[in-house]
Protein backbone atom coordinates (compact mmCIF):
# COMPACT_ATOMS: atom_id res chain seq x y z
CA UNK A 1 0.00 0.00 0.00
CA UNK A 2 1.35 3.38 -0.95
CA UNK A 3 0.91 6.24 1.46
CA UNK A 4 -1.41 8.82 -0.01
CA UNK A 5 0.17 11.77 1.68
CA UNK A 6 3.73 12.76 1.51
CA UNK A 7 4.83 13.13 -2.06
CA UNK A 8 7.32 15.93 -1.45
CA UNK A 9 10.61 14.47 -0.34
CA UNK A 10 13.74 16.41 0.60
CA UNK A 11 17.17 14.84 0.76
CA UNK A 12 19.67 16.47 3.09
CA UNK A 13 22.10 15.58 5.80
CA UNK A 14 24.84 18.15 6.00
CA UNK A 15 28.01 16.76 4.54
CA UNK A 16 28.89 16.98 0.85
CA UNK A 17 29.79 13.86 -1.06
CA UNK A 18 27.64 11.47 0.92
CA UNK A 19 25.64 10.66 -2.19
CA UNK A 20 22.55 12.87 -1.94
CA UNK A 21 22.44 13.43 -5.69
CA UNK A 22 23.03 9.77 -6.41
CA UNK A 23 20.23 8.75 -4.06
CA UNK A 24 17.90 11.39 -5.50
CA UNK A 25 18.51 10.31 -9.08
CA UNK A 26 18.34 6.59 -8.35
CA UNK A 27 15.24 6.86 -6.22
CA UNK A 28 13.51 9.04 -8.81
CA UNK A 29 14.36 6.62 -11.60
CA UNK A 30 12.90 3.74 -9.63
CA UNK A 31 9.66 5.55 -8.78
CA UNK A 32 9.27 6.77 -12.38
CA UNK A 33 9.80 3.18 -13.49
CA UNK A 34 6.76 2.22 -11.48
CA UNK A 35 4.71 4.50 -13.69
CA UNK A 36 4.48 7.42 -11.26
CA UNK A 37 5.25 10.95 -12.35
CA UNK A 38 8.38 12.38 -10.78
CA UNK A 39 9.96 15.82 -10.73
CA UNK A 40 13.45 16.19 -9.32
CA UNK A 41 14.51 19.58 -8.01
CA UNK A 42 18.18 20.28 -7.62
CA UNK A 43 18.86 23.11 -5.21
CA UNK A 44 22.40 22.25 -4.28
CA UNK A 45 23.91 25.66 -3.62
CA UNK A 46 27.45 24.41 -3.78
CA UNK A 47 26.98 23.04 -7.26
CA UNK A 48 23.84 21.72 -8.82
CA UNK A 49 24.89 18.69 -10.81
CA UNK A 50 22.00 16.30 -10.70
CA UNK A 51 21.76 16.47 -14.50
CA UNK A 52 25.13 14.72 -14.74
CA UNK A 53 23.58 11.59 -13.28
CA UNK A 54 21.40 11.34 -16.38
CA UNK A 55 24.12 12.22 -18.85
CA UNK A 56 22.34 15.40 -19.91
CA UNK A 57 23.88 18.85 -20.08
CA UNK A 58 23.13 21.58 -17.56
CA UNK A 59 19.59 22.87 -18.17
CA UNK A 60 19.56 26.41 -19.53
CA UNK A 61 16.58 27.41 -17.45
CA UNK A 62 16.80 27.37 -13.69
CA UNK A 63 14.98 28.55 -10.59
CA UNK A 64 16.49 31.98 -11.28
CA UNK A 65 13.84 32.27 -13.98
CA UNK A 66 11.21 31.44 -11.39
CA UNK A 67 12.42 34.09 -8.96
CA UNK A 68 13.29 36.79 -11.45
CA UNK A 69 10.94 36.28 -14.38
CA UNK A 70 8.07 34.46 -12.69
CA UNK A 71 8.37 31.43 -14.95
CA UNK A 72 6.18 28.53 -13.84
CA UNK A 73 7.89 25.48 -12.43
CA UNK A 74 6.39 23.29 -15.13
CA UNK A 75 8.10 25.40 -17.79
CA UNK A 76 11.46 24.98 -16.06
CA UNK A 77 11.28 21.22 -15.96
CA UNK A 78 13.48 19.54 -18.56
CA UNK A 79 13.44 15.94 -19.75
CA UNK A 80 15.82 13.54 -18.07
CA UNK A 81 15.71 10.89 -20.76
CA UNK A 82 13.69 8.72 -18.41
CA UNK A 83 9.96 8.33 -18.93
CA UNK A 84 7.75 10.11 -16.39
CA UNK A 85 10.62 12.05 -14.88
CA UNK A 86 11.77 15.64 -15.35
CA UNK A 87 14.29 17.88 -13.66
CA UNK A 88 14.32 21.45 -12.38
CA UNK A 89 17.67 23.02 -11.61
CA UNK A 90 18.49 25.75 -9.18
CA UNK A 91 21.77 27.55 -9.41
CA UNK A 92 24.09 29.44 -7.23
CA UNK A 93 22.68 32.82 -8.29
CA UNK A 94 19.12 32.00 -7.46
CA UNK A 95 19.76 30.38 -4.13
CA UNK A 96 22.86 32.00 -2.72
CA UNK A 97 22.65 33.29 0.81
CA UNK A 98 20.65 36.49 0.79
CA UNK A 99 19.46 36.65 -2.78
CA UNK A 100 16.01 35.31 -2.11
CA UNK A 101 13.63 36.93 0.27
CA UNK A 102 11.46 35.03 2.66
CA UNK A 103 8.32 35.80 0.66
CA UNK A 104 9.95 34.47 -2.49
CA UNK A 105 10.84 31.33 -0.67
CA UNK A 106 7.25 30.86 0.48
CA UNK A 107 6.11 31.37 -3.09
CA UNK A 108 8.47 28.65 -4.26
CA UNK A 109 7.15 26.26 -1.60
CA UNK A 110 3.58 27.06 -2.59
CA UNK A 111 4.34 26.24 -6.19
CA UNK A 112 6.18 23.07 -5.27
CA UNK A 113 3.14 21.93 -3.29
CA UNK A 114 1.00 22.50 -6.38
CA UNK A 115 3.00 19.86 -8.19
CA UNK A 116 1.11 17.36 -6.09
CA UNK A 117 0.31 15.05 -8.98
CA UNK A 118 3.98 14.19 -8.94
CA UNK A 119 6.48 12.84 -6.57
CA UNK A 120 8.77 15.80 -5.98
CA UNK A 121 12.25 14.84 -4.83
CA UNK A 122 14.45 17.72 -3.76
CA UNK A 123 18.21 17.37 -3.64
CA UNK A 124 19.28 19.87 -0.99
CA UNK A 125 23.01 19.57 -1.32
CA UNK A 126 25.46 20.08 1.50
CA UNK A 127 25.40 22.54 4.35
CA UNK A 128 22.95 23.83 6.91
CA UNK A 129 22.09 27.18 5.35
CA UNK A 130 18.69 28.59 6.29
CA UNK A 131 17.34 28.18 2.77
CA UNK A 132 18.39 24.55 2.83
CA UNK A 133 16.87 23.99 6.26
CA UNK A 134 13.60 25.71 5.39
CA UNK A 135 13.16 23.59 2.29
CA UNK A 136 13.93 20.51 4.36
CA UNK A 137 11.30 21.48 6.93
CA UNK A 138 8.68 22.08 4.26
CA UNK A 139 8.98 18.56 2.86
CA UNK A 140 6.54 15.78 3.73
CA UNK A 141 9.37 13.30 4.01
CA UNK A 142 12.61 14.50 5.52
CA UNK A 143 15.34 12.19 4.35
CA UNK A 144 18.94 12.29 5.54
CA UNK A 145 21.87 10.51 3.93
CA UNK A 146 24.69 9.28 6.12
CA UNK A 147 28.03 7.83 5.21
CA UNK A 148 29.57 5.57 7.85
CA UNK A 149 32.36 7.91 8.81
CA UNK A 150 32.83 10.33 11.64
CA UNK A 151 32.79 13.54 9.57
CA UNK A 152 29.46 12.62 8.04
CA UNK A 153 28.02 11.75 11.44
CA UNK A 154 29.22 15.02 12.87
CA UNK A 155 27.73 17.11 10.06
CA UNK A 156 24.49 15.22 10.28
CA UNK A 157 24.05 16.00 13.98
CA UNK A 158 24.75 19.61 13.15
CA UNK A 159 22.21 19.59 10.33
CA UNK A 160 19.49 17.91 12.37
CA UNK A 161 19.99 20.14 15.39
CA UNK A 162 19.85 23.22 13.19
CA UNK A 163 16.67 22.03 11.55
CA UNK A 164 15.05 21.19 14.86
CA UNK A 165 16.11 24.48 16.43
CA UNK A 166 14.64 26.40 13.54
CA UNK A 167 11.43 24.42 13.62
CA UNK A 168 10.96 24.97 17.35
CA UNK A 169 11.65 28.65 17.01
CA UNK A 170 9.19 29.09 14.17
CA UNK A 171 6.39 27.06 15.71
CA UNK A 172 6.68 28.61 19.15
CA UNK A 173 6.40 31.93 17.41
CA UNK A 174 3.24 30.72 15.66
CA UNK A 175 1.77 29.74 19.02
CA UNK A 176 2.42 33.25 20.24
CA UNK A 177 5.52 32.61 22.31
CA UNK A 178 7.48 34.92 20.16
CA UNK A 179 10.90 35.08 21.63
CA UNK A 180 11.08 32.28 24.15
CA UNK A 181 13.71 30.38 22.24
CA UNK A 182 15.79 33.45 21.44
CA UNK A 183 15.62 34.79 24.96
CA UNK A 184 16.55 31.50 26.50
CA UNK A 185 19.39 31.11 24.08
CA UNK A 186 20.67 34.62 24.76
CA UNK A 187 20.68 33.94 28.48
CA UNK A 188 22.26 30.54 28.03
CA UNK A 189 25.19 31.40 30.31
CA UNK A 190 22.84 32.22 33.12
CA UNK A 191 20.81 29.05 32.63
CA UNK A 192 23.89 27.00 31.87
CA UNK A 193 22.59 25.86 28.48
CA UNK A 194 25.20 24.33 26.22
CA UNK A 195 23.18 22.35 23.77
CA UNK A 196 19.84 22.13 22.00
CA UNK A 197 18.77 19.35 24.34
CA UNK A 198 19.52 21.48 27.38
CA UNK A 199 17.68 24.36 25.78
CA UNK A 200 14.60 22.20 25.27
CA UNK A 201 14.82 20.86 28.82
CA UNK A 202 15.23 24.36 30.19
CA UNK A 203 12.22 25.70 28.29
CA UNK A 204 10.20 22.75 29.57
CA UNK A 205 11.27 23.45 33.16
CA UNK A 206 10.59 27.16 33.07
CA UNK A 207 7.49 27.25 30.89
CA UNK A 208 5.62 24.05 31.56
CA UNK A 209 2.79 25.02 29.20
CA UNK A 210 5.22 25.11 26.32
CA UNK A 211 6.33 21.54 26.98
CA UNK A 212 3.34 20.13 25.13
CA UNK A 213 4.14 22.21 22.09
CA UNK A 214 7.71 21.00 22.08
CA UNK A 215 6.49 17.42 22.33
CA UNK A 216 4.08 17.95 19.46
CA UNK A 217 6.74 19.55 17.27
CA UNK A 218 9.13 16.74 18.05
CA UNK A 219 6.55 14.14 17.09
CA UNK A 220 5.96 15.97 13.79
CA UNK A 221 9.65 16.05 13.05
CA UNK A 222 10.12 12.57 11.66
CA UNK A 223 13.26 11.64 9.80
CA UNK A 224 14.10 8.91 7.33
CA UNK A 225 17.69 7.71 7.38
CA UNK A 226 19.58 6.15 4.49
CA UNK A 227 23.10 4.83 4.95
CA UNK A 228 25.24 5.17 1.83
CA UNK A 229 28.60 3.73 0.79
CA UNK A 230 28.82 1.01 3.40
CA UNK A 231 31.83 -1.24 3.09
CA UNK A 232 30.97 -4.04 5.49
CA UNK A 233 27.87 -5.44 7.09
CA UNK A 234 29.11 -4.05 10.42
CA UNK A 235 28.55 -0.58 8.98
CA UNK A 236 24.81 -1.22 8.92
CA UNK A 237 24.82 -1.05 12.70
CA UNK A 238 25.76 2.63 12.42
CA UNK A 239 22.32 3.28 10.97
CA UNK A 240 20.59 1.61 13.92
CA UNK A 241 22.88 3.39 16.36
CA UNK A 242 22.19 6.79 14.83
CA UNK A 243 18.47 6.13 15.00
CA UNK A 244 18.78 5.17 18.65
CA UNK A 245 20.77 8.24 19.67
CA UNK A 246 18.52 10.65 17.79
CA UNK A 247 15.58 9.35 19.81
CA UNK A 248 17.22 8.88 23.17
CA UNK A 249 19.20 12.10 23.11
CA UNK A 250 17.13 14.54 21.03
CA UNK A 251 13.72 12.85 21.06
CA UNK A 252 13.66 12.72 17.26
CA UNK A 253 11.85 9.76 15.72
CA UNK A 254 13.89 8.34 12.86
CA UNK A 255 13.06 5.52 10.50
CA UNK A 256 16.12 3.69 9.23
CA UNK A 257 14.87 2.77 5.76
CA UNK A 258 17.91 1.20 4.17
CA UNK A 259 21.47 1.26 2.95
CA UNK A 260 23.54 1.09 -0.22
CA UNK A 261 26.94 -0.50 -0.35
CA UNK A 262 29.94 1.22 -1.81
CA UNK A 263 29.93 0.49 -5.53
CA UNK A 264 32.32 1.63 -8.25
CA UNK A 265 29.64 1.21 -10.86
CA UNK A 266 27.96 4.37 -9.59
CA UNK A 267 31.03 6.29 -10.58
CA UNK A 268 31.43 4.27 -13.78
CA UNK A 269 27.85 5.03 -14.72
CA UNK A 270 28.54 8.73 -14.47
CA UNK A 271 31.56 8.31 -16.76
CA UNK A 272 29.45 6.46 -19.24
CA UNK A 273 26.83 9.21 -18.98
CA UNK A 274 24.09 6.66 -18.37
CA UNK A 275 21.58 6.56 -15.48
CA UNK A 276 22.84 4.09 -12.90
CA UNK A 277 19.51 2.41 -12.22
CA UNK A 278 19.12 1.53 -15.91
CA UNK A 279 22.75 0.81 -16.62
CA UNK A 280 23.32 -1.48 -13.65
CA UNK A 281 19.76 -2.47 -12.91
CA UNK A 282 20.77 -5.94 -11.75
CA UNK A 283 23.53 -4.86 -9.40
CA UNK A 284 23.24 -5.33 -5.66
CA UNK A 285 23.31 -1.58 -5.09
CA UNK A 286 20.39 -1.08 -7.48
CA UNK A 287 18.41 -3.67 -5.52
CA UNK A 288 19.31 -1.86 -2.29
CA UNK A 289 18.01 1.40 -3.77
CA UNK A 290 14.77 -0.38 -4.63
CA UNK A 291 14.44 -1.68 -1.08
CA UNK A 292 14.79 1.68 0.65
CA UNK A 293 12.64 3.49 -1.92
CA UNK A 294 9.85 0.96 -1.32
CA UNK A 295 10.28 1.48 2.41
CA UNK A 296 10.02 5.23 1.94
CA UNK A 297 6.89 4.86 -0.16
CA UNK A 298 5.30 2.66 2.48
CA UNK A 299 6.72 4.48 5.50
CA UNK A 300 8.38 1.31 6.73
CA UNK A 301 11.75 0.54 8.23
CA UNK A 302 14.29 -1.86 6.87
CA UNK A 303 14.06 -5.36 8.26
CA UNK A 304 17.44 -6.36 9.58
CA UNK A 305 18.24 -9.97 10.17
CA UNK A 306 19.47 -10.81 13.61
CA UNK A 307 23.12 -10.59 12.71
CA UNK B 1 2.41 -5.31 34.40
CA UNK B 2 0.10 -3.11 32.38
CA UNK B 3 0.11 -3.24 28.63
CA UNK B 4 1.24 0.40 28.60
CA UNK B 5 4.32 -0.22 30.73
CA UNK B 6 5.15 -3.28 28.76
CA UNK B 7 4.96 -1.26 25.57
CA UNK B 8 7.22 1.42 27.01
CA UNK B 9 9.89 -1.13 27.90
CA UNK B 10 9.80 -2.54 24.41
CA UNK B 11 10.15 0.99 23.06
CA UNK B 12 13.19 1.66 25.22
CA UNK B 13 14.80 -1.46 23.83
CA UNK B 14 13.70 -0.33 20.35
CA UNK B 15 11.98 -3.55 19.39
CA UNK B 16 8.44 -4.57 18.42
CA UNK B 17 6.22 -5.72 21.23
CA UNK B 18 6.04 -9.09 19.52
CA UNK B 19 9.80 -9.57 19.75
CA UNK B 20 11.12 -12.93 20.84
CA UNK B 21 13.24 -13.45 23.92
CA UNK B 22 16.45 -13.68 21.96
CA UNK B 23 15.57 -10.44 20.17
CA UNK B 24 15.04 -8.76 23.52
CA UNK B 25 18.43 -9.91 24.71
CA UNK B 26 20.18 -8.92 21.48
CA UNK B 27 18.66 -5.45 21.64
CA UNK B 28 19.76 -5.10 25.24
CA UNK B 29 23.34 -6.08 24.45
CA UNK B 30 23.49 -3.82 21.41
CA UNK B 31 22.17 -0.75 23.23
CA UNK B 32 24.28 -1.33 26.29
CA UNK B 33 27.38 -1.41 24.15
CA UNK B 34 26.28 1.65 22.19
CA UNK B 35 25.83 3.87 25.24
CA UNK B 36 28.76 2.64 27.27
CA UNK B 37 31.54 2.83 24.68
CA UNK B 38 32.88 5.56 22.43
CA UNK B 39 32.15 5.10 18.76
CA UNK B 40 31.91 7.25 15.66
CA UNK B 41 28.26 7.94 16.43
CA UNK B 42 28.90 9.04 20.01
CA UNK B 43 32.22 10.90 19.78
CA UNK B 44 30.96 13.83 17.66
CA UNK B 45 28.42 14.77 20.35
CA UNK B 46 30.30 13.47 23.39
CA UNK B 47 30.69 16.97 24.84
CA UNK B 48 26.96 17.64 24.99
CA UNK B 49 25.71 14.08 25.36
CA UNK B 50 27.51 13.83 28.66
CA UNK B 51 28.52 10.74 30.64
CA UNK B 52 25.79 11.57 33.10
CA UNK B 53 23.10 11.64 30.44
CA UNK B 54 24.37 8.45 28.91
CA UNK B 55 24.30 6.82 32.31
CA UNK B 56 20.66 7.77 32.65
CA UNK B 57 19.95 6.15 29.28
CA UNK B 58 21.81 3.03 30.35
CA UNK B 59 19.74 2.85 33.52
CA UNK B 60 16.53 2.97 31.49
CA UNK B 61 17.80 0.21 29.25
CA UNK B 62 18.74 -1.88 32.27
CA UNK B 63 15.35 -1.32 33.85
CA UNK B 64 13.47 -2.21 30.68
CA UNK B 65 15.44 -5.42 30.28
CA UNK B 66 15.06 -6.44 33.92
CA UNK B 67 11.34 -5.70 33.99
CA UNK B 68 10.65 -7.57 30.79
CA UNK B 69 12.53 -10.56 32.10
CA UNK B 70 10.73 -10.42 35.43
CA UNK B 71 7.41 -10.23 33.66
CA UNK B 72 8.18 -13.38 31.73
CA UNK B 73 9.50 -15.20 34.76
CA UNK B 74 6.50 -14.10 36.77
CA UNK B 75 4.22 -15.48 34.13
CA UNK B 76 6.07 -18.74 34.32
CA UNK B 77 5.65 -19.08 38.08
CA UNK B 78 2.02 -18.10 38.19
CA UNK B 79 1.02 -20.48 35.52
CA UNK B 80 2.83 -23.36 37.20
CA UNK B 81 1.29 -22.37 40.52
CA UNK B 82 -2.15 -22.78 39.04
CA UNK B 83 -1.22 -26.23 37.96
CA UNK B 84 -0.73 -24.94 34.49
CA UNK B 85 2.38 -25.55 32.51
CA UNK B 86 5.49 -23.43 32.63
CA UNK B 87 5.65 -20.91 29.95
CA UNK B 88 8.55 -21.61 27.73
CA UNK B 89 11.14 -18.99 28.36
CA UNK B 90 14.76 -19.08 27.47
CA UNK B 91 15.67 -17.60 30.81
CA UNK B 92 13.77 -20.17 32.77
CA UNK B 93 15.22 -23.45 31.79
CA UNK B 94 14.30 -25.87 34.54
CA UNK B 95 12.85 -28.01 31.84
CA UNK B 96 11.32 -30.44 34.33
CA UNK B 97 7.77 -30.01 33.30
CA UNK B 98 8.93 -29.92 29.72
CA UNK B 99 7.01 -33.07 28.99
CA UNK B 100 3.77 -32.02 30.51
CA UNK B 101 3.64 -28.55 28.98
CA UNK B 102 0.17 -27.79 27.80
CA UNK B 103 -0.67 -24.66 25.89
CA UNK B 104 -4.37 -25.08 25.57
CA UNK B 105 -6.46 -22.37 23.96
CA UNK B 106 -7.67 -21.51 27.41
CA UNK B 107 -4.12 -20.93 28.70
CA UNK B 108 -3.41 -18.67 25.73
CA UNK B 109 -6.56 -16.72 26.51
CA UNK B 110 -5.57 -16.34 30.18
CA UNK B 111 -2.13 -15.07 29.31
CA UNK B 112 -3.60 -12.62 26.84
CA UNK B 113 -6.17 -11.31 29.31
CA UNK B 114 -3.58 -10.93 32.01
CA UNK B 115 -1.63 -8.68 29.71
CA UNK B 116 -4.77 -6.67 29.07
CA UNK B 117 -4.66 -7.29 25.35
CA UNK B 118 -7.84 -7.40 23.36
CA UNK B 119 -8.30 -9.96 20.61
CA UNK B 120 -8.67 -7.13 18.12
CA UNK B 121 -5.19 -5.89 18.95
CA UNK B 122 -3.80 -9.35 18.35
CA UNK B 123 -5.66 -9.52 15.07
CA UNK B 124 -4.35 -6.15 14.01
CA UNK B 125 -0.72 -6.98 14.72
CA UNK B 126 -0.66 -10.61 13.64
CA UNK B 127 -3.02 -10.21 10.68
CA UNK B 128 -4.97 -13.25 11.91
CA UNK B 129 -8.73 -12.83 11.74
CA UNK B 130 -10.53 -12.40 15.06
CA UNK B 131 -12.82 -15.40 14.44
CA UNK B 132 -9.83 -17.64 13.93
CA UNK B 133 -8.21 -16.38 17.13
CA UNK B 134 -11.45 -17.04 18.98
CA UNK B 135 -11.67 -20.53 17.58
CA UNK B 136 -8.05 -21.14 18.58
CA UNK B 137 -8.76 -20.08 22.15
CA UNK B 138 -11.89 -22.20 22.37
CA UNK B 139 -10.21 -25.07 20.58
CA UNK B 140 -13.05 -25.39 18.10
CA UNK B 141 -10.98 -27.70 15.99
CA UNK B 142 -13.72 -28.34 13.46
CA UNK B 143 -13.93 -24.65 12.65
CA UNK B 144 -10.18 -24.12 12.33
CA UNK B 145 -8.19 -24.07 9.09
CA UNK B 146 -5.99 -26.92 7.93
CA UNK B 147 -3.07 -28.04 10.03
CA UNK B 148 -0.32 -26.17 8.14
CA UNK B 149 -2.18 -22.88 8.35
CA UNK B 150 -3.27 -23.49 11.90
CA UNK B 151 0.30 -24.14 12.97
CA UNK B 152 1.37 -20.81 11.46
CA UNK B 153 -1.44 -18.96 13.20
CA UNK B 154 -0.75 -20.52 16.58
CA UNK B 155 2.99 -19.76 16.26
CA UNK B 156 2.30 -16.14 15.39
CA UNK B 157 -0.14 -15.77 18.22
CA UNK B 158 2.34 -17.35 20.65
CA UNK B 159 5.11 -15.06 19.45
CA UNK B 160 2.86 -12.09 20.04
CA UNK B 161 2.34 -13.24 23.63
CA UNK B 162 6.12 -13.61 24.03
CA UNK B 163 5.88 -17.38 24.27
CA UNK B 164 8.11 -19.82 22.49
CA UNK B 165 6.25 -20.22 19.20
CA UNK B 166 7.51 -23.70 18.47
CA UNK B 167 6.69 -25.22 21.83
CA UNK B 168 3.23 -23.70 21.86
CA UNK B 169 2.46 -24.73 18.30
CA UNK B 170 3.75 -28.29 18.76
CA UNK B 171 1.70 -28.74 21.85
CA UNK B 172 -1.41 -27.23 20.33
CA UNK B 173 -1.12 -29.22 17.13
CA UNK B 174 -0.66 -32.47 19.05
CA UNK B 175 -4.12 -31.99 20.54
CA UNK B 176 -5.49 -31.03 17.14
CA UNK B 177 -4.06 -34.26 15.70
CA UNK B 178 -5.55 -36.34 18.51
CA UNK B 179 -8.93 -34.81 17.79
CA UNK B 180 -8.58 -35.50 14.10
CA UNK B 181 -7.64 -39.13 14.67
CA UNK B 182 -10.63 -39.40 16.95
CA UNK B 183 -12.96 -38.05 14.29
CA UNK B 184 -11.52 -40.46 11.77
CA UNK B 185 -12.09 -43.42 14.06
CA UNK B 186 -15.71 -42.56 14.47
CA UNK B 187 -16.41 -42.43 10.77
Amino acid sequence: MVEKEGKIWAIGGGKGGTGKSFVTSAMGTYIAGKGKRVILIDIDIGGANLHSFFGISRPKKSLTDFFEAGASLNKLAVKTGIDNMSLITGDIHSLASDNIKFTQKLKLFRHIMKLNKHYVIIDLGAGSHNNTIDTFLMADKKIVILEPEITSVENMYHFIKNALFRKLRMSLREYGFKDIVEQMWERREEYNIKSLRELMDCIRDNFSYVGDIIDKELSDFKLYLILNKIRSSDDILIGSSMKSILMKYLGVDTKFVGFVEYDDSVWRSMRERRPFMLNYSLSRSAKEVEVFTENLLKGKEIKLSRN
Amino acid sequence: MSRKNLKRYFEILEIDSGASLSEIRNAYIRLKRLYSTDSIVITPIADEFSKKRRLAVLQQIEEAYTKLNEELKDEHQKSTYFGKPGIASENVSEGEEGDSVSFSGDVLRQIREKRGIHLYEVALDTKIRVEILENIEHERFDALPQEVYLKGHVSNYARYLLLDPRKVADDYISRYKAWKADVKDKT
